[in-house]
């Protein structure tokens, strides 16, 4: 099933990048059938504005999805956040940045985030998972961050190992979240702002998306 | 009181909320019922709980799976919020608590949530204990609360092996109270073999049993009513 006009559709309303991933060696349990996953992103950081353009975006592919008979399942960009819910339970099985890499639109980078190599790790991600037969992209299977180790030597807590993301080892520790976390904490304590987001802005490629902006006139 | 034709238009818009999982329909309905002046009983088991009913069957003919039943849910508690509040007690001589919960060793609780949600549909006071819960907080629980009613819930045979105990303690310190078993690895001989009053085997049939347990109240009611007049 061509995958062109819904990737069109959801570009019109909004979208940034979408993309159409095999996920079938992601799923478990609950949601096996829904082997295809529609990955979207958007260039903006994620605050509630954002959730909500993604969430309308998931709506606008829910239901093109639906008109044509197929079932869909979205994870909100927020997942973690949503609490209450009995459907939250499931959010957890799949993660954005699988659908991501699946979809071909990304990697994973040293600093743990999805990379894109136009926009970087600047953006915001939304997936929804589908029945739908849709022809799957071809997807990233491994890093594109070379050598680079700015995100490693920049980050104020130590606590980017370095390790190189590859889809054969979905697994790998990237990240030291704890340590992550803690400098949040600390720097709650003295009230400063507490997201640092050195790792998403030293990176090169959110860089080079900036000087392409610039190059476009935009 | 609302007009027939409203009244049907709103119970039909609450059933295909459910049905269509559409929290906001069912949020909108449920609002437009309490404005019509619509009985909030009425609205929940003529609107939302018929709805549910059909998801039920949906589930067993396979159109649906667990997503679209826990969404289905989901916009059923969007309306039950709302409605809630106005209803009536139901005076059906059945009224009751009922503790419910996962036990220890076990992190499923898909089923228990459903059928926990019909029980808060019918009206029950529901002390949810969560999942992994230790056995002896059920009889706890049970002593405290005074519930007529303690459901266990396991989906796997290591954790279900608690189960006995925790029947065997609550029916020594208080014989009248109910016990319902559940989950994949229970069977009906397993549960009069530990002397389990009721039991349903998956979260399919959970939500079987708690809507057959609802419909059974709602024939009570009708009854009860129609008797009345």
């Amino acid at each position: 099933m061509n995958a062109e006009p819904l990737k069109e559709h959801l570009k019109k309303e909004g979208a940034t990048l979408v993309g159409v991933g095999d996920v079938t060696k992601a799923l478990t349990g609950e949601i096996v059938h829904l082997n295809r996953g529609i990955a979207l992103a958007v260039n903006r950081s994620l605050g509630s504005e954002t959730v909500e353009q993604l969430v309308k975006l998931q709506r606008a592919a829910e239901i093109w999805l639906k008109e044509r008979g197929f079932r869909s399942l979205s994870i909100p960009p927020d997942s973690d956040r949503i609490k209450g819910k009995l459907i939250a339970r499931l959010y957890k099985l799949f993660s954005h940045k699988t659908a991501a890499t699946c979809s071909g639109l990304g990697w994973i980078g040293k600093n743990g985030l999805l990379i894109n190599k136009r926009y970087g790790p600047k953006l915001s991600w939304a997936t929804v998972l589908t029945n739908a037969p849709l022809k799957p992209d071809s997807p990233v299977t491994e890093s594109l961050c070379g050598n680079c180790d700015l995100c490693v030597r920049h980050c104020p807590s130590g606590a980017v190992t370095g390790s190189i993301w590859s889809r054969r080892e979905p697994f790998k520790k990237l990240v030291n979240y704890e340590r992550c976390r803690s400098l949040k904490t600390n720097r709650r304590l003295f009230e400063e702002k507490p997201n640092c987001g050195l790792c998403v802005t030293i990176c090169p490629y959110s860089r080079k998306g900036l000087s392409n902006k610039a190059r476009s006139g935009k | 009181m609302a007009d027939e034709a409203k009244k049907k238009e709103i119970l039909e818009k609450l059933r295909n909320g459910v049905i269509q999982y559409d929290e906001d329909t069912c949020k909108e309905a449920a609002q437009e019922a309490l404005d019509a002046g619509l009985d909030a009983n009425e609205a929940i088991f003529d609107g939302l709980v018929s709805g549910m009913e059909e998801v039920g069957r949906l589930f067993e003919a396979q159109e649906y799976f667990v997503p679209e039943i826990l969404m289905c849910a989901d916009a059923l508690y969007a309306g039950l919020d709302i409605l809630k509040p106005h209803c009536k007690q139901m005076d059906i001589g059945v009224k009751g608590a009922v503790v419910i919960g996962t036990v220890e060793g076990d992190v499923h609780d898909i089923g228990k949530n459903l059928v926990k949600m019909m029980f808060d549909v019918a009206g029950f006071t529901v002390y949810d204990l969560g999942r992994d819960v230790p056995l002896d907080k059920f009889v706890e629980e049970q002593l405290k609360t005074d519930s007529e009613l303690v459901c266990l819930s396991a989906m796997m045979t290591t954790s279900m092996v608690g189960m006995p105990k925790v029947i065997e303690k609550i029916k020594e310190k208080n014989p009248n109270c109910m016990i319902m078993i559940g989950g994949a690895p229970t069977s009906k001989e397993l549960a009069d073999k530990w002397g389990a009053d009721g039991y349903a085997e998956d979260a399919s049939n959970a939500l079987k049993e708690a809507i057959k347990m609802v419909s059974f109240l709602k024939k009570l009611r009708d009854e009860k009513a129609a008797r009345q007049q």
